[in-house]
Parts: C-alpha cells; sequence; structure tokens
C-alpha cells in the first residue's frame, strides 16, 4: 500500500510460429507494460519486429462490417464480455464465419428499411416542395404543354425579389410569389422560351432553389398530393413492419456483434503491440514489466501454450545496468484498496512517483478526509454529499472515483457533524461530541495548528524514507532533510512545552539556542563544504576553493533563511482549516438570520422554509467547491511539497482500458 | 442633443486620438518616393504600422503575408471602437461593418475546404480578427463541407445566407454563389443595423456615410463583375449591394447594361459625375471613388461630433489607408515607379505627400 507494486523485468525468446499463443495468454494476463524495443539495444540495431499488415487489414475490414451492423441495428444489451483472448491468427477464421452468416440474415432486411426510410424521405420532401405551391392551383400538365414559354419554380430570398424583378425588367417575364418558408418567397418565374437563358442567369444570381418537380406529377398539386400522401402513407406501413423485423435483428444479435467487436478490436491490439517487439530471423523477443507475484504463474502458462518451444526470463531490477543509473525508469503500478484507489487520481494530477519514493495515496487520502471533514463538519450536509456520491457512483460510469470520493467526503462529513453536534447548521438537536466550533474558536484554532505540525511532520519523516531509500545521503543536513525535521521539532517541542507548563528552565532554553545554532549552521554550510569537497576531487592542482564560494555561502544562508520561514508559513497554514469550518458555522447563522427576517415579514411559513432550503444549497455548492480546493491547496503545497519528487513513469498495461472497452472475464 | 453628448463624448475623444496615429503627409512621402521595397519596409517600420510588422532583420518578407499583418492594426482599432461605444445597438454597427473581415476569413476556409488544404496551409490569408470575432472559429475549421458550415453558423446572418445559396452552390459546383452570398449577408446586416439605430440623428449620419460607400463598391463590383468576370446585366443587378445612396436598382441595371466607358459615365449620376469625370479606363475608377469617398469622410470629420458617424468615418477612412498601403506594398514589390504607382492610389495619398 506505501509502495508501488514490486515488478520484475520480463523477457520472452519465440519462435515466430508461437507467437500469437504468447501474445494471448499476455493478453489473459493484462498486466504487462511492454517495453518497446525501439528503446533497447536490439532496436537501435534495427531488430524490430514487423505486423503482419494482412492479418490486421483483414481485423480492420472485420471491424468496418461490424460497425456498419451495429449502427444499423441501433443499441443492443450490454455485451457479455471475452471469456478468453483469441489468438489473433486463429480466431479470425471463426470471427469471419460469424459475421457472414449474421450478415447472411441481417443485411437485406436492413437494406430493404433503409431504401423505404430514403423512398419516405424523398416523399416529404416532394410533398413540402409541392405544398409551396399548392396556393397557385397549377395545372402541371398545362404548364408542361406550353409551347411558346418556359417555367421554373423555386425559393428565393425574400430581399433578393426586387432585385430579380429589376434584372429581368429587359424581359418578357412574370414572377408569381406563391407562398413563404423560412424567409424565403417559393416563386412560380415564365418567360418566352427564346428568353430561357436570361431568365435562368437571373434565377441562378438571385440565389434560387430550385423545386424541380420529377416528371412523374401529372394533373393539378392538389391531386398529386392526395396521390403522393396516399403512396407515403403505404411506404410507412411497409416501413412499420421493417421496423418489427429490425427490432428481432437487434435482440437476436446485438449483444452478441457487441462481444465480437470487442474480439476484433483485441486482436487487433495484441497484433498492433507486435511493433514493439524484437525480432531475428524468426524470433520475436519481447520484453516488459509484469509484478512479480504474477510472473511464475505466466512462465508456467506461457510454455504450456507453446508446448515448451519458448525461453522466459527475468531479471531483478536491482541488477540492470539501466536502472541503476536511472536512464531506464520502472514503470508505477499502483496498489491501493478500493476505498483508497480514486484518490491515485488526486495524486497523479500532482505527479507520478517514482518507483524508489514512498507512495503517497494512502496519506492523501486520509488527511484529505480528515481536512475536509474539518471544514465541512455536518451531519445533514454529510449525509447528501453521500447521497450525491452514489448517485455519480451508480449513475456516471466515467466518474465513478469521483463519485467514490463525494462519497467518503460526506461520511467524514457526518463524523465530524457528529463531533460538532450539527445538523444542516442546527445545533441543538444533538449533543456536540467535541465541541461547538463557533464556541471555542481559540482552542479549534490551535488544535488546526497542531493539525498541520502533525501533516508537515509526515511529510518530513516520509521525506527521510525518500532520502534512504534513493541514497540522496548529502541532503540529510539540508533543511528539508534530518537537520530542517529537527529544528522544526526542536521548535514544536518547545511551544508544546511552554503551553503545557509555562516557562521553560534555563537548561531548557541554553540547550534549544546550542541546537539550534548547531543545526542552522550545519545547514548553511553543509552546501559550501560540499562544494570544496567536489573541487578537491575534481578541480585542478593548488585550486582548493572553488570559484564564487563566498556567493555560495550567501545563496546557502538566503535559502536556509526561506526554508526555515517556510516552515513556520505552512503550519500557520493550517489555520485555515479552522477558519473555513468557522465560515461553515457562520453562513449558518447569516441563512437562519434571513430565514428569521423573512418570518417577520411572511410568518414562520413557506417562505421561512424555502430561505433555508435554499441558504443550505449554497452552502453546500459553494463550501463544497471553496473546502475542496483549500484542501487540496494544503495536500499538495503543504503537505507533498515537504518530500514528493514525483518524475515516475505510470504502467500501462498491454490492452489499455481506453482503447478497449470490453471486459475480459476469466474463465 | 445633451444625451448625445453624454453618449458620443468618450467614443468621440477615442477617436480622435486614434486617428491622430494616421500616417503624416512626410510618411505618405517618403513611402511613396521609397527607391525599393526594402527602404519601404525599413521606413514603414518608422510608422505606427512598425509595431504590427514582422521582425525585418533577416529575409524580406513575403508581401502576402504583410498586407494581413498590417491589418492587425485595423482590427484592432475595430475593438477599441467597438470598446468605447456604451449602446448595443451602436456597437452592433460597428460590428456588422466589421462582419466583412469575419466574411473574408470565411471565405477563405471555403476555398482551403473545397480545395482540400488545411488552416495551417491559408493561415497567412486570414485576418487577424482578435477576440471582436465571436464565430466559434476552431469549430469551423474542424467542419468538412459548406453545408456543416452553413449549419454551424445557422443562428448567424452568415449561417442563414450560406444555407439558402447551398443549392445554387450544388447546382453550379463552384464557391462563387457562397462567397458572394457572405458579402451580401454583411451589407444586408449593416442595413439592419443603421435601422436598428435608437437616434434619429446617428440613422441619418450612418445613412450618408455608408449609403455612397455601398455606392463606391457597387460601382467597383459592376466594373469587376462586367469587365473581369464577364457575367451577364441580370446578374449583375442580382449581386449588387444593399443600402445605396445614390444608385437605385434601375442605375446600376443602366450601368451594367452599358456598352463602353463613355456610356458607363452617362449612367452615373450627376453628382457623382462632377467628382470623377476625369476618368478615361476602367482601373482608374476605384481611386477616384475612394478620392470622392475620402473627401466626403473629411467633410464629416469637420462638422458636428457627438453622431456615430464620426466613429464609422474613422474606421472607413483607416481602412482607405490600409487599402492605399498595401497597393504601395504591391507596387514597391514589383517594382514600380512612383508616377505609376501614384495613379493607382486615391488622390488625398499624393497631393500632400511632398515635403
Amino acid at each position: 500500500m506505501f509502495r508501488p507494486v514490486k515488478l520484475t523485468r520480463l523477457t520472452i525468446q519465440v519462435p515466430e510460429d508461437q507467437i500469437s499463443a504468447v501474445m494471448a495468454v499476455l493478453g489473459d494476463l493484462r498486466l504487462l507494460h511492454l517495453i518497446r524495443v525501439e528503446e533497447t539495444h536490439l532496436g537501435h540495431l534495427g531488430y524490430v519486429a514487423h505486423i503482419d499488415t494482412s492479418l490486421l487489414e483483414h481485423y480492420d475490414s472485420l471491424l468496418a462490417r461490424a460497425n456498419r451492423l451495429l449502427r444499423d441495428l441501433g443499441p443492443a444489451g450490454p455485451s457479455s464480455g471475452i471469456r478468453k483472448v483469441p489468438r489473433p491468427d486463429k480466431a479470425i477464421f471463426r470471427l469471419e464465419e460469424d459475421f457472414a452468416l449474421i450478415e447472411k440474415e441481417a443485411l437485406e432486411p436492413l437494406e430493404r428499411k433503409k431504401k423505404a426510410k430514403n423512398a419516405i424521405s424523398e416523399h416529404e420532401a416532394l410533398i413540402a416542395r409541392l405544398q409551396l405551391l399548392e396556393p397557385a392551383k397549377i395545372d402541371l400538365d398545362r404548364l408542361h404543354d406550353l409551347r411558346y414559354v418556359t417555367w421554373r419554380a423555386g425559393l428565393i430570398p425574400e430581399e433578393n425579389l426586387n432585385k430579380l424583378e429589376q434584372s429581368l425588367v429587359d424581359t418578357h417575364h412574370t414572377l408569381i410569389p406563391v407562398g413563404r418558408k423560412e424567409r424565403r418567397v417559393a416563386l412560380l418565374a415564365m418567360s418566352l422560351k427564346e428568353d430561357e437563358e436570361a431568365l435562368l442567369r437571373a434565377l441562378k444570381s438571385a440565389f434560387c432553389d430550385p423545386l424541380e418537380l420529377p416528371p412523374g406529377i401529372h394533373g393539378t398539386i392538389g391531386t398529386a398530393l392526395d396521390r403522393l400522401s396516399a403512396e407515403l402513407e403505404h411506404l410507412k406501413t411497409e416501413f412499420a413492419g421493417l421496423d418489427t423485423k429490425w427490432a428481432e435483428l437487434t435482440r437476436k444479435y446485438g449483444t452478441r456483434l457487441k462481444c465480437l467487436r470487442e474480439e476484433i478490436l483485441l486482436a487487433r491490439q495484441l497484433l498492433k503491440a507486435q511493433a514493439e517487439f524484437g525480432q531475428i530471423d524468426h524470433t520475436y523477443l519481447l520484453t516488459g514489466w509484469i509484478p512479480v507475484a504474477l510472473f511464475e504463474e505466466l512462465k508456467k502458462q506461457i510454455i504450456k501454450a507453446t508446448s515448451g518451444k519458448v525461453l522466459v526470463d527475468q531479471v531483478d531490477p536491482e541488477d540492470i545496468k539501466e536502472v541503476r543509473s536511472g536512464i531506464l525508469k520502472i514503470p508505477i503500478l499502483f496498489n491501493n484498496p478500493m476505498l483508497i484507489r480514486p484518490f491515485e487520481r488526486l495524486t497523479t494530477l500532482y505527479g507520478t512517483p517514482s518507483y524508489e519514493e514512498v507512495e503517497p495515496t494512502v496519506f492523501l487520502a486520509v488527511s484529505f478526509l480528515l481536512l475536509f471533514g474539518m471544514m465541512f463538519g455536518d451531519m445533514g450536509h454529510g449525509a447528501i454529499l453521500c447521497g450525491i456520491g452514489y448517485y455519480v457512483f451508480r449513475k456516471m460510469y466515467r466518474y465513478i472515483d469521483y463519485g467514490i470520493i463525494i462519497m467518503e467526503c460526506g461520511v467524514s462529513s457526518m463524523i465530524f457533524g457528529l463531533l460538532y453536534g450539527s445538523v444542516f447548521g442546527l445545533e441543538d438537536l444533538i449533543p456536540a461530541l467535541w465541541m461547538h466550533p463557533m464556541e471555542e474558536i481559540n482552542h479549534f484554532m490551535m488544535m488546526s495548528a497542531f493539525l498541520g505540525i502533525g501533516v508537515i511532520s509526515l511529510g518530513l519523516i516520509l521525506n527521510l524514507m525518500n532520502v534512504i531509500r534513493q541514497h540522496r545521503y548529502g541532503e540529510l543536513l539540508s533543511t528539508s532533510g534530518l537537520a530542517g525535521a529537527l529544528l522544526y521539532w526542536l521548535g514544536v517541542g518547545l511551544i508544546a512545552r511552554y503551553l503545557l507548563s509555562g516557562e521553560l528552565s534555563p537548561f531548557e532554553v541554553i540547550f534549544a539556542k546550542v541546537a539550534a545554532g548547531a543545526l542552522i549552521i550545519l545547514m548553511i554550510l553543509q552546501r559550501p563544504v560540499r562544494a570544496v569537497l567536489a573541487q578537491r576531487r575534481t578541480g585542478k592542482k593548488g585550486e582548493r576553493i572553488p570559484p564564487g564560494f563566498g556567493g555560495t555561502i550567501l545563496e546557502s544562508f538566503i535559502e536556509v533563511l526561506d526554508d526555515l520561514l517556510r516552515y513556520l508559513a505552512n503550519t500557520v497554514s493550517f489555520v485555515r482549516v479552522a477558519a473555513f469550518a468557522l465560515t461553515h458555522a457562520g453562513l449558518f447563522i447569516a441563512v437562519f438570520s434571513l430565514a428569521d427576517m423573512v418570518r417577520g415579514v411572511h410568518g414562520k411559513g413557506l417562505f421561512y422554509w424555502v430561505t433555508i432550503i435554499l441558504g443550505n444549497i449554497v452552502i453546500i455548492a459553494l463550501e463544497g467547491i471553496v473546502v475542496s480546493v483549500q484542501t487540496l491547496r494544503l495536500e499538495y503545497y503543504e503537505f507533498f511539497s515537504k518530500f514528493f519528487r514525483g518524475g515516475g513513469k505510470p504502467f500501462q498495461p498491454l490492452l489499455e482500458e481506453e482503447e478497449f472497452p470490453g471486459h475480459v472475464t476469466r474463465s | 442633443m445633451i444625451l448625445a453628448v453624454a453618449r458620443y463624448a468618450y467614443p468621440n475623444a477615442k477617436v480622435r486620438a486614434l486617428r491622430s496615429r494616421r500616417l503624416t503627409a512626410q510618411d505618405r512621402h517618403f513611402l511613396l518616393e521609397a527607391r525599393d521595397f526594402s527602404s519601404f519596409l525599413a521606413y514603414l517600420a518608422t510608422t505606427p504600422y512598425g509595431r504590427v510588422l514582422p521582425d525585418l532583420e533577416g529575409e524580406v518578407p513575403d508581401p502576402g503575408v504583410l498586407e494581413r499583418r498590417l491589418a492587425r492594426s485595423l482590427m484592432e482599432d475595430y475593438a477599441k471602437v467597438a470598446r468605447s461605444l456604451r449602446g448595443k445597438r451602436e456597437q452592433e454597427l460597428v460590428l456588422a461593418l466589421f462582419s466583412r473581415f469575419e466574411s473574408e476569413n470565411l471565405k477563405v476556409l471555403l476555398r482551403a475546404l473545397f480545395s482540400g488544404l488545411g488552416k495551417q496551409a491559408v493561415s497567412h490569408l486570414l485576418y487577424p480578427l482578435g477576440k471582436l470575432s465571436a464565430l466559434p472559429w476552431d469549430d469551423l475549421w474542424a467542419c468538412n463541407n459548406p453545408a456543416e458550415v452553413a449549419d454551424l453558423l445557422i443562428r448567424n446572418p452568415f449561417g442563414q445566407a450560406l444555407k439558402h445559396a447551398i443549392p445554387q452552390f450544388n447546382v453550379q459546383g463552384r464557391l462563387f454563389p457562397l462567397e458572394m452570398a457572405l458579402d451580401l449577408s454583411c451589407f444586408q446586416r449593416l442595413k439592419q443595423a443603421i435601422s436598428g439605430l435608437r437616434s434619429r440623428s446617428d440613422r441619418k449620419a450612418a445613412k450618408r456615410i455608408l449609403g455612397p460607400y455601398v455606392d463606391m463598391l457597387n460601382i467597383s463590383w459592376v466594373i469587376r463583375l462586367k469587365i473581369h468576370y464577364g457575367l451577364s446585366h441580370e446578374e449583375i443587378v442580382n449581386y449588387s449591394l444593399p443600402g445605396g445612396e445614390l444608385l437605385t436598382l434601375s442605375n446600376l441595371h443602366r450601368l451594367a447594361r452599358a456598352e463602353d466607358i463613355s456610356k458607363f459615365m452617362e449612367q452615373i449620376p450627376r453628382s457623382l459625375q462632377r467628382e470623377i469625370g476625369e476618368v478615361r479606363e476602367w482601373e482608374d475608377f476605384y481611386p477616384y471613388l475612394e478620392t470622392w469617398l475620402l473627401r466626403l469622410l473629411a467633410r464629416f470629420f469637420a462638422g458636428p461630433p457627438f453622431h456615430i458617424g464620426i466613429e464609422i468615418c474613422f474606421l472607413l477612412e483607416k481602412e482607405m489607408e490600409l487599402t492605399s498601403l498595401i497597393t504601395l506594398l504591391e507596387a514597391k514589390a514589383q517594382g514600380l515607379s512612383p508616377d505609376k504607382t501614384v495613379k493607382k492610389l486615391p488622390r488625398q495619398f499624393s497631393e500632400v505627400a511632398h515635403v
């Protein structure tokens, strides 16, 4: 929990004909972070594996067919998941056969449905066009029979009508507006046959949207509309029949198709992953990181799947030169319990811890909930937050992590509500198990400062652990190391001693002065001394003092001063916990005062309770956001900054969830 | 009157301050007389336009790129003028005038879509519109065809105009109808913005400035569509801009039908004929018309100051200064002599351009 999952480096050498079998086993395992061959010596020499492009293209075409069918069939139920990861080279035959069967039954009715839908749209569009011309009561046959006159129907923007009239002023013409639609005029334009070109030019430049009538339309527009409406009804009936058939097909094949599509996606990903392998002649070489605990099981499965024609090795990260020298980073696979896991998002928002660092999520989660609860302590509000979190958790899959965080914040808020004796701001409903913040402001502020000292001390301890783990012993004497921590604790100890029993004894004062002076001198001088030692090792003979030594001492002095002041500022910063808790209570006072004023005007009825409810909603929304931001601020600036360096590399499993939406269920 | 003073005191002061940054007579003289393109740019860098020029230390920049860089100054002035105005309707008039540049960028976008080019390939042709443009440009550049552009802009006058022109675009298979529709929609919006102004004096001033401006554009469009594009008179009339003051549709129709330049001149209203009577060639029309309009704008600056006309005058004047500068820039890039260049510029640019 306090460290990421222990990983080992896996190397597999496998003949070409067995690569698919190995891929299937790795796909089942999922927890493999592949090392791209380009990043290794083999890759630099050009021994990069090639993807089976024809097989990949086959999968691509299958995917296109699956997508088309799924689109046409519409939404289906959830996929049942894939029981076993397919071997891409074998699975293609089964998938092809399955698709052929589904297509044989589904394509023809789907095509008919599409055609019927198109026919309906065309009929509706034609009817709409004819309806625009209907007021003119035109007999289309007579128009078609005109010998010396040409005619066109169309829609033109209203503002262009005058210009059109003017542009045809030299031509024998008539423009008959017959209706209006969306700021356009439906127009019947006529001219002599010999002026047809001029008419067309004028209509074109007036942005005419031609209403073209198909040749099969005869009689008056009214008759044509009746006939088309009857045809439309018939088409709709036919479409309804096809719709039933479509629903049946969706029921029958929808889920299966989704499952097949997931298999295709999975197989494609496995195939594409091969581009990250090395290849020498007919042998593939793949390397990656897996959890140590899974290695033996994986080795057994791979040997079984390939009938022993494979070499599987593991190398301890400590034995890899590139890892020791920092060229190669071991990825981080978090290992937190379910309730803590959502907070990994907040950790990675700050940075990804490196493999050697303490994994801080659990500390972040606990301190976050503690600080949030203290600032937002109220039974009622906590319960509402819990409810909102539960809703997000159940209904919004994408934000499930945030749902859990909100629920946990709600619980913390409820616990502190119980301690403060506050339910929706009413402090007389239940007794306070600890205190009412508004009644013991000084005490509460002191408690907050001590909480801050606790959090900062934890950060200092975690930093010492990181320094030791990462062998950065030189930093032990710095302000952020052991020397700084001791000075901080010395100061804290003295204050605690003073608060508990009054004045300090002369011995304690002398001890504090000597110890603090020694520590400060140590912190100031550690860097210049190290610089001198480094100069002696690497510098020219006779040059014992590095250039700019005075500047280094001055810099070191200012740095120590700055860091010590920062300790003080960081500690005082935690007083905001009390301040926001008091704001929370203060806002309630404001809401109740407002409600009382309303009661004064309207009596203790609906308006009183509306004010109370609205006030609570505002407090939850406004303060919820402010408190979350402040808590996060305290975590990042006051806590993480003490020990967390980051710069790690996240573990990327072979089959990423984002790319592959289905779930592999183990049989 | 008192209300007008209160409403226009600040915008008027702002515009007068901005107007003081115009090119001086000395600037115009040295720019016109610059011996080559680099000297021209070297002098331009010392004028108020120097701020928007790229670094001139290295290679000589492409004139095409410079044209749009220079326009940044105008775009910034539009933003400043729009901000200085308090009323929404007055701002709408400025925005309607500004929409002509949005329309130019939309045309570039449509051409890029039509030729399958990305934004990067045509970015040097785009006006730097800045925050004044409220169009969703990122979404527009993600569109795949003009119909999608029209759908995206459907709540905007551009969207309506494009939607109405899409059928003709489909029939003709070229962008011309869409481009014309965009231009026409800007002027339709301008016309509506003028009639939407609250005060009668504002409406009157705006009509008296923008009416002649539209007339000038209509005359040059008739020439362009007739001589360069070879369009018929029926089409030219339909493509004319709304909102002119001197030229009616019937005037424009007669201009479109004129067989030669002398017949063309006869159809121009007498008041305007007096102003541009010396024109002998088709290409001379535009500088003469510009000269006429600039004179008109100058008269406005000398008149009563508290109306929207002052802001509009300034923006048009600045735009015409920019147009002249671009003409000069192109002439210098082509190595044309000052004598030949002067003919392409409004008279105001050259007549005081001697020191």
